[in-house]
């Protein structure tokens, strides 16, 4: 089974206009098919169990007193469970986790050493308290300041660059600053909990999981099993909410795929709050050095921009935290560099804006350090030294760079003119008042995906694709494109996601599904239309009589990224700039954000409401990356090592309404010069900035300079 | 989860007498094993987690401890009564501490399931204390030794505590209730008795397996809470603007005549082990001048003896600012 929408009838389909929600309808009535609801209901459950240390070796897992609790179907550890191979991540030159149970290697508290399955959750959760697991302890590294943490300078991500010569630069500079930033780690903390149920028939598996990515879920099963890729099919239509965390096929999936092969059954898998702590990827930690060097105008002549961060024992996901710093500004000397250090920690993974949300702290932070020591204005500073060519790609053209309104417009709005510049000069009662600001350059991310477009005997048409709404509004922006292009209705495109035996698609992450698959979808109809023998939009009728009395027509067509040096541009992220107003109270410490200004370029528009909410939802999770959330581990040596300490919603702290202002959101520049439809992706602009722009706003409120998130009342006192 | 005997105690066949309800007579005689429930927003928690999970579970939101009567200067709360309901009853909505310590709490859909009763003796939310997989835990485990002090403790407490266990009482009515001198009333293998609230709570440092001094079995019917006259006001501080517990608070009753502090009661909320009574800063302020110093003064005396790791340092002079913050507010004093 499928899920489909189908949109209400509207007036004339427009790209940009902000269109409700084709699944609105259905996600406000509770029927939209989220991943399990699909999965077959009698399923058995399987329960993971997860180590209590950080490191070492099992020696033991003793399953006979869960074995013969009431219900209790099968244990995998890794004495029984199938072997698999650890399967790459697609398209990349990175290995995917580790699949769970396949040696007794414990490589960070909270991996899987089993899995019970039973007829109920109950029975299964009972059960797994009853195992007795038994280890040979090692002692765990868990510190990224540990000395003994093996640290690697190769560069997985391609993140280490040198530009002319930094110390020529920074000899050049009339003012010099440098100073060390600490972000702390983030956990993603979708509502939904990750599920997976597998179902063999045969050889062939069917999974329905949550998952940003289903084709590339399909990918990594099939490698891991040694199974035809046509044989394993991955449903996701529907998740309840991802930032990143969905990106990688992650050992629970694994887990349930194993279990079902075991018991000959379907198995679902739902981990817990906790689980989802350790199991699905978090926003790793970094510890970053900025310095800066500037003439008395403000012109940058150095920038020096390194960073550490933490990638698990035996993983790659490494995060680029200086995309932002290379090609943010002009400035002909610069060094980038990004180290890795391996810790016994779960594997890291994207959570939204990966690497760009901790680099553009550190940066905007030293940005605002400069400004302050110049006496130059902190939005001036911003102008002086526009990147108005790719600093970071041969100094081509920007496809497209509306940064400068952005800065403009943002200052504009805030009253950025009216305060007093003067640090610690504005005050109401106990409140000292404070204004800051932070750009945002964001990277451009693409990779191939592929469309069908389906025109039906009745001139209705449908477009298909494997890629995943994570609910940024991926079937609406989709309908809107192809019923612009085919002249059709909204209510007469049907939209079909969310499952591997569709045609490929990238993830639905980097910012960059909305541009590759409104692009695919355009190319995808002027081929269908090439085939009817049609152009324009022609509307229902005249597709209808161009089908003839074929049952549909049907065309495919894949994006695919372009070679900028073809092109003689450099193909643009989107831009932003933040600006924030806050209050903090002189003695408590306590840092309340009253406005929050967004004023972003994503280039075309596709719809006015989507895009917005995109913002919007970025600015809060932006709000929380400033001021509240911090995934704490015991560092401390002793038999907590390694544990998260606050894997709960009521300990771990995300933004809730009474944090967020109303928000304030502009768009601002035009269609991208790069593709047909002119989109950039707007999905993590949003939340970059925020946590410099707040953190600006605190310094120019108490004098304070916080170089470190979150930013909590202690720090203030 | 361990399986469990669920009872209603349900008032019809007792007609309305606790005394004689069969359900709470058996908790009352024979308790082992047997713990209430009110609105289950902690003890559904703590089953979950593996925390604790009693064989039998009485149910006593539906026995008759769900009224609010006022008479004179004294308010008298059923156990049962909602965070809610108390919250928006007529005597509350103007006594600013009480009113604010339930409407600072937890969020409108807890207190809407959340009682009273429940609230003054829920368990700490130390994390530690929580995580059944976790071995060192002195109130689940006694003598297993305590993770927390090494561990991450930014939201344990500095007051009643040493190295045996820092778990805070993260209640915030419990705070102003120990600041209006409020009392329980309790149903017990003894009969009935009454505690202040001061003297419900037992201190860490005292004996960290305990939580408080009802006897097993002991319901509390009643809260008995005296109408003051006086100003008051209650101050949360937290990280998050809502849905937080404090990181301190502070609960202030005061009244001032010809500028001298003739009444003051205090507590102080995401310090102690206990809902703690600020004597020491009550007696360096009682019969004073009221002053911003003097202030001062009585905060650095209740905070003096605090207990701290590293994780809790910043809190004494969290508390020390929330207390004079409040004090200053309360009593409108401006210098
Ligand atoms: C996410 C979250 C946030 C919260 N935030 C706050 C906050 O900010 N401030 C705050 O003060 N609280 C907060 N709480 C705690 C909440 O207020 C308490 O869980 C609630 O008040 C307990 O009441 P209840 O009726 O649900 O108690 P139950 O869970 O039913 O019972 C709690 C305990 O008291 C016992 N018990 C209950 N009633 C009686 C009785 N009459 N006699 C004897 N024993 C009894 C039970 O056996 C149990 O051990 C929060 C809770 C959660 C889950
Ligand atoms: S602080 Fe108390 S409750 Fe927490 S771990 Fe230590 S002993 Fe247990």
């Amino acid at each position: 089974m499928t899920a489909t929408t189908q949109a209400p009838t509207t007036a004339a389909p427009v790209i940009g206009a902000g269109v409700t929600r084709v699944d609105g309808p259905l996600k406000v009535t509770g029927a939209v098919p989220y991943a399990d609801d699909l999965a077959p209901r009698d399923a058995l459950v399987g329960v993971l169990v997860g180590a209590t240390i950080a490191s070492g070796e099992i020696s033991l897992v003793d399953a006979s007193d869960a074995l013969a609790a009431p219900g209790v179907v099968a244990v995998l550890s890794h004495h029984d469970a199938p072997r698999v191979v650890r399967p790459d991540e697609a398209s990349a030159d990175e290995r995917a986790p580790m699949p769970p149970f396949q040696d007794a290697t414990v490589r960070f508290h909270g991996d899987y050493v089993a899995m019970v399955v039973a007829q109920t959750r109950e029975e299964a959760v009972h059960a797994a308290s009853l195992l007795r697991v038994s280890y040979d302890v090692a002692e765990p590294v868990v510190d990224l300041n540990d000395p003994r943490a093996l640290r690697e300078t190769d560069d997985p991500a391609g993140a280490d660059s040198v530009r002319g010569d930094l110390e020529r630069g920074v000899a050049a500079a009339d003012v010099v600053i440098e100073a060390d930033y600490v972000t702390g780690d983030n956990t993603n903390n979708p509502l939904g909990l990750f599920s997976a149920c597998a179902e063999w028939d045969g050889d062939a598996l069917h999974m329905w999981a949550t998952t940003q990515w289903p084709f590339n879920t399909a990918d990594c099963l099939a490698e891991a099993w040694g199974i035809p890729r046509e044989d394993v099919r991955v449903e996701c239509p529907y998740l309840g909410g991802g930032f990143g965390s969905g990106l990688r096929p992650w050992p629970y999936i694994h887990a349930a795929a194993m279990a079902a092969r075991v018991v000959g059954q379907p198995v679902r898998v739902v981990l817990s709050r906790p689980q989802m702590f350790t199991g699905v990827g978090h926003r790793p930690e970094t510890v970053q050095h900025v310095r800066l060097g500037a003439r008395r105008d403000g012109t940058l002549t150095a920038v020096e921009h390194t960073a550490t961060i933490p990638v698990a024992t035996d993983d790659d996901n490494p995060e680029n935290i200086v995309s932002g710093t290379r090609q943010g500004y002009a400035v002909e000397h610069l060094r980038a560099d990004v180290d890795q250090v391996r810790l016994h920690i779960s594997p890291p993974g994207s959570m939204r804006a990966p690497g760009e949300a901790q680099g553009n702290f550190a940066l905007e932070t030293a940005l605002d350090e400069l400004a302050v020591e110049l006496g130059i204005d902190p939005v001036e500073l911003r102008m002086r030294n526009e990147a108005v060519t790719n600093p970071d790609q041969d100094d081509l053209p920007w496809s497209s760079k509306a940064l400068d309104q952005c800065l403009r417009r943002g200052a504009e709005l805030i009253g950025w003119d009216d305060r007093d510049p003067a640090p610690r000069s504005m005050r109401e009662g106990d409140q000292l008042i404070g204004y800051g600001m932070a750009a945002v350059s964001f990277f451009y991310f693409q990779q191939p995906c592929t469309v069908r477009v389906v025109v039906r005997r009745d001139g209705s048409a449908a477009v298909h694709c494997a890629a995943m709404d994570i609910g940024t509004g991926t079937y609406t922006i989709v309908t809107q494109v192809a019923a612009e292009r085919l002249g059709l209705d909204l209510s007469e495109v049907e939209v079909v996601l969310g499952d591997s035996s569709l045609p490929a698609s990238p993830p639905a992450g980097g910012s960059g599904l909305a541009m590759a698959i409104s692009n695919a979808t355009a190319l995808a109809v002027s081929g269908v239309l090439g085939d009817l023998g049609l152009d324009g939009a022609p509307g229902r009728d005249v597709l209808a009589r161009a089908v003839g009395d074929r049952d549909e027509v049907r065309a495919e067509a894949t994006a695919t990224p372009p070679d900028p040096a073809e092109l003689g541009m450099s193909p643009s992220g989107a831009f932003g700039a933040k600006f924030a107003k806050v209050r903090v109270d002189a003695d408590l410490g306590l840092v309340r954000v009253e406005r929050l200004v967004s004023v972003i370029d994503c280039g075309q528009v596709l719809n006015e409401r989507t895009a917005r909410s995109q913002v919007v939802g970025g600015t809060v999770g932006g709000i929380g990356h400033a001021l509240l959330e911090h995934t704490v581990t015991d560092l401390h040596a002793g038999p907590q090592t390694g544990r998260v300490t606050n894997a709960h919603l009521a300990d771990y702290l995300v933004a809730v309404n009474a944090d967020v202002p109303d928000l304030e959101v502009e768009f601002v520049g035009g269609p991208d010069r790069l593709n047909t439809v002119g989109v950039k992706g707007v999905g993590e602009v949003g939340l970059c900035g925020v946590a410099a722009a707040i953190g600006n706003a605190v310094f120019h409120a108490t004098g304070r300079r916080i170089r470190r998130l979150p930013i909590t009342p202690d720090l203030l006192l | 989860m361990r399986d469990f005997t669920y009872v209603l105690a349900d008032d019809v066949a007792s007609a309305g007498s606790l005394v004689h309800n069969d359900a709470v007579a058996r908790a009352v005689q024979t308790p082992d094993d047997v713990a209430y429930v009110a609105g289950g927003t902690t003890q559904y928690d703590l089953m979950r987690d593996g925390v604790w999970s009693p064989g039998t579970l009485v149910d006593i939101s539906r026995l008759p401890l769900a009224d609010i009567e006022v008479s004179d200067d004294l308010l008298v709360v059923g156990a049962a009564v909602t965070m809610a309901d108390l919250a928006r009853h007529p005597s509350v909505v103007d006594l600013d501490v009480l009113r604010d310590s339930l409407l600072l709490a937890a969020s409108p859909q807890l207190r809407t399931m959340a009682t009273v009763g429940g609230n003054v003796l829920q368990r700490t939310r130390c994390r530690y204390f929580r995580d059944p997989t976790v071995t060192q835990c002195n109130k689940r485990v006694p003598g297993s030794g305590c993770a927390a002090v090494e561990g991450t403790a930014r939201t344990h407490a500095v007051l009643g505590v040493d190295a045996g266990c820092i778990a805070v009482h993260a209640s915030d009515l419990a705070v102003a209730l120990v600041a209006l001198d409020a009392r329980v009333r309790t149903h017990g293998p003894h009969g009935g008795r009454t505690i202040s609230v001061t003297q419900l709570h037992v201190r860490a440092d005292e004996d960290p397996a305990r939580d408080n001094t009802l006897v097993a079995g002991e319901l509390i019917t009643h809260l008995e809470i005296p109408l003051p006259d006086a100003r008051s006001g209650y101050l949360k501080v937290r990280d998050r603007a809502s849905y937080e517990f404090a990181l301190t608070s502070a609960a202030v009753v005061a009244r001032v005549e010809d500028g001298v502090l003739a009444h003051v009661a205090i507590g102080l909320g995401g310090v102690g082990s206990v809902p703690w009574r600020a004597t020491r800063a009550e007696e360096v302020l009682r019969g004073q001048r009221a002053s911003l110093a003097l202030f001062e003064e009585a905060a650095a005396a209740e905070l003096a003896d605090a207990f701290t790791v590293p994780g809790t340092a910043f809190k004494p002079e969290l508390a020390r600012r929330t207390l004079v913050r409040q004090l200053r507010d309360v009593t409108e004093v401006t210098a």
